[in-house]
């Protein structure tokens, strides 16, 4: 069993020679990062504020998880089965979004048909005006 | 089994029968719980999934929702759920180190952290109750009414932030529970596997959190 070896090496190491700071560096970057992420929330960015929110986020989550959880003491198997469970999460999120940008009209909720029944063939401008925007 | 391994499992009063070595026992701990952990990042991405769809078909209506939302309570809570995360790291460091005293302050701090987690989120769910911004039916905000489906924003609204309120609940009665073990002088620089599992699972709260923050409060 390497990894239970590899982590028991690094409790030992860990008895004295292991400091505090690392923490509260990363609980300083933790506060900075969060500062930016409403400063930046504030700011009206158009299409780029959402894909920064998630950077910032994905950063402050690496450093919980690398410092705080000891990711980088922890040994292979643990480190494949978190990863993993985030790479199915992609998968989930992504396969979705193939829907989400490729339907018809139609099938959007958005689109509310002119009469009750069957939704066949609604001629462009048929329907009633929608009424949001 | 020879004789000199039952003197050397002797030596050890954590360890279980159906386990070799202390090594091994600690592993399987750390691989179980990395894998509930796991488990937990899927139940929330179900939810950011569902975010994620209503999001894209109402994309303007979220924008206007997430407005009737407190971002100064939300940014305090922020950094409420950090500092408790740094703290309950530093107590974990701290048992390993063998400062009793130290651990037993940074968890009390932690737990008081939770507290104070759940007493800002009451505000703004009082607050919700109070003007109607609430989930399906029961959604009576005059103002955001003009706005498609923002009864679909606090639907989401309520059902992540409960599930996460849900999760702090959770591991502030494990950190209790770890806390009653450091009184009783249970963990030591020798074992502190409780102590680093009950702290693993406070992190995630953390981690569930640096996620929704932004995602509800500042779109």
């Amino acid at each position: 069993m390497a990894d239970a070896a590899k982590e028991t090496a690094h409790a030992k190491d860990g008895h004295h020679s292991h400091s505090a700071t690392p923490y509260f560096v990363v609980w300083a970057i933790l506060l900075a990062c969060t500062g930016l992420t409403v400063w930046t929330g504030y700011k009206d960015l158009g299409s780029v504020n959402l894909p920064l929110a998630l950077c910032i986020a994905t950063f402050k989550a690496s450093l919980v998880i690398w410092i705080f959880m000891h990711m980088n003491e922890a040994g292979g198997t643990n480190r494949i089965v978190f990863v993993t469970s985030f790479v199915f999460m992609l998968v989930m999120i992504f396969g979705v979004f193939g829907d989400l940008w490729t339907r018809n009209e139609m099938s959007l909720p958005s689109h509310v048909p002119s009469t009750e029944g069957p939704e066949i063939a609604v001629p462009e401008g048929a329907g009633p005006p929608a009424h949001h925007e | 089994m020879s004789s000199s391994d039952g003197h050397a499992r002797a030596h050890h009063p954590h360890l279980a029968d159906h386990f070799e070595s202390i090594e091994k026992q600690d592993h399987a701990a750390r691989l179980g719980m990395w894998l509930f952990l796991g488990t937990e990042v899927l139940l929330f991405a179900g939810l950011f999934l569902g975010y994620t769809v209503y999001r894209h078909f109402y994309h303007e209506t979220f924008h206007h929702c997430s407005r009737a939302l407190n971002i100064t309570l939300g940014t305090t809570n922020t950094i409420v759920l950090i500092t408790s995360s740094l703290t309950v790291a530093l107590a974990l460091w701290a048992v390993r180190a063998g400062k009793k005293n130290l651990a037993i302050g940074l968890l009390v701090f932690t737990i008081l952290c939770a507290f104070g987690f759940l007493g800002i989120k009451y505000l703004e769910y009082a607050h919700k109750f109070e003007v109607g911004e609430l989930p399906g039916k029961w959604f009576r905000a005059e103002e955001l009414m003009q706005y498609p489906a923002a009864n679909m924003y606090f639907t989401i609204y309520f059902l992540t932030t409960g599930l996460h309120a849900f999760h702090v609940i959770v591991g502030m009665s494990v950190l209790i529970w770890v806390l009653k073990g450091i009184l009783k002088g249970r963990y030591t620089p020798d074992y502190y596997v409780p102590v680093e599992l009950g702290a693993l699972y406070w992190h995630l709260v953390d981690l569930v959190w640096i996620f929704l923050f932004p995602l509800l409060y500042l779109i």
